[in-house]
């Protein structure tokens, strides 16, 4: 099929152009309490075109581009037609120029993942065994479970030489613990794996039994007021994520951030840890077919590295990075039971936390929190929880102890003093 | 004009027929859904331009479903020919014979019983006045340009303006032993973005507007840009709010994300088969205001969530959630139905052809009532105008809220002080606030700009709202 669209891409004279193909299979599992209740399958190829026209006005030059897809059934005409029209769209968007990733034809990159020589309905079938194998409580169990176990071959073929294809497996999926008693609660949980790391993902489900069990005994809100909070696991990941946001060449492109290349972004002094991110390169290449290699992000609080695509880096005169999805974080400076030993709001679960890049805000409803006050422990159910990453940063304090997921690694929890918390009365 | 059918479609339509009658001969009972999905996304802002015919909905591809007399399975794939058919016929078998002894210990199926089916035909195209896919893509930029450039104009503070326009032309064929259904459907949506930068914060306020037809939806979009720039000058000078409750007015679009995350949520019967949804006990119960009375339905009225039949083959309805104050009903899927003994109420929505289907909303309002917005707010000793909505969480197990909301009006003797109060998190128990709810105003409206997930996936074209209501509500 790629070699058809090229043959139509020429035939049409688009000369800048860049195919994204995906073929995935999948197994996928929807589970009611200890039911099966539908088996599921896919079968797909994808492709997305992308085609670039290049103008010139006045001296100055322009690139404008559109995107379609593509799909297997389309014939000649269809394709044709579909082409030209996406030809015709970019002819009226005028960018500045930027050129495209060079590039050769490189070996296909196989998979080298544990799931790799697994059928996908085996692998589909050995992840719910591990999730099932903890559920053995008559008052905690999963509710409900969906596992998708995926497998794809990405290939991406630009105008400029490129030609680069890898392989992905990936388990992923959610679940659901309910905890019936002394209250009926839930809680809502969340994986991907790329490798069977069944101990991890053993350990992930009796963790989440427990702080269901603990939800269900949690009743009173946490008094409204300014706490030092702890964020732990993924939530970790989201507050962080801020950094990687504002380091993004599109966002300083578009005037959103003013970080550049040695600025000092957590403040000028910074009295809790100073953060180091390092982009990993979880696969080999990024959506335009860029070779990724792992990149410190921030070093010490100081901007070390801008990330970003071929337009946006082009645009800031720096050299293209690819596109990044997995971040490092080393090891912080306090540990975890430390944290706790002095007054805090250690919130485990929110209905959805949230870190907007563009405000700095980060907050949430609290479903289960723990209240130290240096010598008792609370559960805590209910309020809310909402701060300003610009005014934490200086005072914010990472763990020793480390969390995995399936998009980063790096301190277990962050400790943040001052964050405001609405408190509830209990319903 | 009417949204037209896809070629595609109706070319593979024999081989699709073929595939059905080759299905009903290995199966009790087999459908197939055909999908095709084209969008275009048009974005301008101050440094750059795009338009993108490939975003989160474009599909195209099918789905065959099986029952093998005790047990449902699917396939998705997309492509289709004489000689992919056995390969089709292989997947779905291989599908449904995974039996017990590949499960986990301690690990069943659900059982089901034989789907019954009344003999239906059907074919419905929505309308539109301006067909999208006739308009040329320079007319729709400039347009866009031009809406741009007068906010930007607006302040020399404006830091960048955004308009978006998005189309949506979907065509579905669903075919099982009694039904012969098929539908195009085209929506589209605008919105005008603000942003102005307040040290290192970006302070952004937003207008949207959707409608079920085409590029008519620019005229709307057109007076929007300066008031979306006007109120980002507001933001940059808010304040954090005291946590509290308060006396509540909420805008249409505040109304609507209450009623679709608060509680839409909560009445998806496939939670009641999970047993993951509180709402299943209150059934014939009062749950909210008597003012109340909501609705959900694809048939009920013109919006985005609007479609003649869902993705499980079942008609549209319009659905009397709350009538005045009490749970009548939830909404569900077709399976769903099936294990809980309802009727199906054509809610079953795939996010595309790769999917499974969910019980999903579609057009999810509240009722009007009689009361002024003045007199609402001339009500108020001390409180705050919502407005401009932005995310919200479900919690059908424990009725809980997150609902963030951009904007808070302060309200201080029966009147705006001009004081505007930011970002906003409204928390609490949802009937204590639907219960809360002590004035509406005559008109609903309802926004379809944004989508819907369940939890944190499976996106669907929604659309929520109602009309200004006065409540008590926890912020933070």
């Amino acid at each position: 099929m790629i070699g058809k669209i090229q043959d139509i891409l020429n035939g049409l004279g688009i000369d800048t152009y860049c195919i994204r193909e995906t073929r995935s299979w999948s197994a996928e599992g929807f589970f009611v309490k200890k039911n099966l209740d539908l088996k599921r399958r896919t079968t797909l190829t994808d492709y997305q075109v992308s085609v670039y026209c290049i103008s010139e006005k006045d001296g100055e030059r322009f690139t404008g581009d559109s995107t379609v897809p593509v799909y297997p059934g389309m014939d000649d005409e269809e394709l044709k037609r579909t082409l030209k029209s996406a030809y015709h769209a970019a002819s009226f968007v005028r960018n500045p120029y930027y050129p495209l990733p060079e590039g050769k034809k490189e070996t296909p990159v196989s998979s080298e993942s544990g799931f790799a020589g697994m059928p996908l309905e085996k692998c589909m079938m050995r992840v719910a065994e591990i999730l099932y194998a903890s559920d053995v409580c008559e008052d905690v169990f999963v509710n409900s479970a969906e596992i998708f176990a995926v497998k794809k071959i990405r290939r991406v073929v630009n105008s400029r030489g490129v030609d680069v294809s890898w392989e992905t497996f990936e388990v992923n999926g959610e679940y659901v613990i309910q905890c019936i008693t002394p209250n009926d609660v839930e809680t809502h949980h969340r994986f991907a794996m790329r490798e069977p790391d069944e101990a991890a993902f053993r350990a992930d489900v009796e963790h989440a039994l427990r702080q269901t069990r603990d939800r269900a005994q949690a009743t009173q809100p946490a008094p409204g007021g300014t706490y030092t909070v702890i964020l732990s696991g993924e939530n970790v990941n989201t507050l962080v994520s801020y950094y990687v946001d504002r380091a993004s060449a599109g966002m300083i492109y578009q005037r959103y951030s003013d970080y550049e290349v040695g600025k000092a972004v957590q403040g000028e002094s910074v009295r809790g840890d100073a953060l180091t991110i390092r982009l990993k390169a979880a696969e080999p290449y990024d959506s335009q077919g860029i070779a990724l290699t792992d990149r410190t992000l921030l070093e010490n609080g100081v901007v070390r590295t801008i990330q970003g695509g071929a337009r946006m880096a082009h645009y800031l005169g720096i050299e293209p990075t690819g596109e990044y999805r997995w971040i490092e974080v080393p090891t912080g400076s306090a540990a975890f039971s430390e944290m706790k030993k002095r007054p805090c709001l250690h919130v485990v679960l929110f209905s959805d936390f949230q870190m907007d890049s563009m405000t700095g805000c980060f907050g949430g409803e609290i479903r289960l929190a723990y209240l130290y006050d240096g010598t008792d422990i609370k559960r805590i159910t209910g309020g809310s929880l909402n701060g300003s990453i610009l005014k934490a940063q200086e005072n914010m304090t990472f763990s020793r102890e480390r969390y995995r997921s399936a998009a980063y690694e790096g301190p277990f929890a962050v400790a943040i003093p001052d964050v405001t918390v609405a408190g509830i009365s209990a319903s | 004009m009417k949204a037209k059918s896809s070629p595609y479609i109706r070319a593979v339509r024999p081989l699709l027929e073929k595939l059905l009658a080759d299905l009903k001969q290995r199966y009790p009972y087999a459908s197939v859904l055909a999908s095709d999905c084209r969008e275009k996304i048009y974005r301008v802002n101050r440094r750059l331009s795009d338009i993108n015919g490939s975003g989160m909905l474009s599909a195209r591809g099918f789905v065959v479903k099986v029952f093998d007399g005790t047990y449902w399975s699917e396939h998705s794939f997309n492509e289709i020919t004489e000689d992919t058919i056995p390969d089709i016929l292989r997947q779905i078998a291989e599908t449904s014979a995974i039996s017990e002894g590949a499960f986990p210990e301690g690990i069943g199926q659900n059982e089901y019983t034989l789907p019954e089916e009344e003999e239906t035909v059907f074919q419905g195209s929505t309308e539109c006045v301006k067909d999208p896919e006739e308009t040329d893509d320079d007319e729709i930029l400039a347009r866009m340009e031009e809406i741009r450039d007068r906010g930007l104009a607006f302040s020399e503070k404006i830091l960048d303006c955004i308009v978006q326009i998005n189309w949506n032309h979907t065509s579905k064929l669903f075919l099982s032993p009694k039904k012969d259904l098929e539908q195009n459907i085209l929506w589209t949506t605008g919105m005008t973005v603000a942003a102005a930068a307040k040290g290192q914060e970006i302070k952004s306020s937003f207008r949207t507007a959707s409608l079920l037809g085409g590029m008519e939806i620019m005229d709307q979009l057109d007076a929007d840009m300066e008031k979306a720039a006007g109120t980002t000058l507001e933001l940059l000078d808010s304040l954090p709010i005291e946590a509290g409750e308060y006396d509540c007015v909420c805008d249409p679009e505040v109304t609507g994300m209450i009623v679709h995350e608060a509680f839409g949520h909560g009445v998806e019967m496939d939670m009641f088969v999970k047993k993951r949804a509180l709402a299943e006990k209150y059934i014939g119960r009062y749950v909210a205001s008597p003012l109340v009375t909501m609705h959900d339905g694809a048939a009920a009225l013109a919006q985005t969530g609007t479609y003649f039949f869902d993705d499980e083959g079942i008609m549209a309805h319009d659905t009397v959630v709350i009538d005045r104050g009490i749970l009548r009903t939830g909404i569900s899927d077709y399976q769903s139905a099936r294990i809980l003994g309802t009727e199906p109420t054509g809610n079953g929505r795939r996010e595309s052809y790769r999917r499974k289907a969910y019980t999903r909303m579609t057009n999810t309002w509240f009722e009007g009532g009689t009361d002024s917005v003045e007199d609402m707010i001339a009500s108020i000793d001390y409180g705050f105008l919502l407005e401009e909505p932005s995310s919200g969480m479900e919690d059908p197990k424990n009725w809980g809220i997150q609902c963030m909301v951009s904007i808070a009006r302060e309200i201080r003797d029966g009147r705006l002080t001009g004081r505007i109060f930011s970002p906003i998190v409204l928390t609490g128990y949802v009937p204590d606030l639907l219960k809360s709810i002590s004035m509406m105003s005559p008109d609903p409206q309802l926004s379809g700009s944004g989508f819907c997930g369940k939890g944190y996936k499976e996106w669907v074209k929604v659309s929520d709202g109602g009309p200004y209501i006065k409540a008590r509500i926890r912020l933070g």
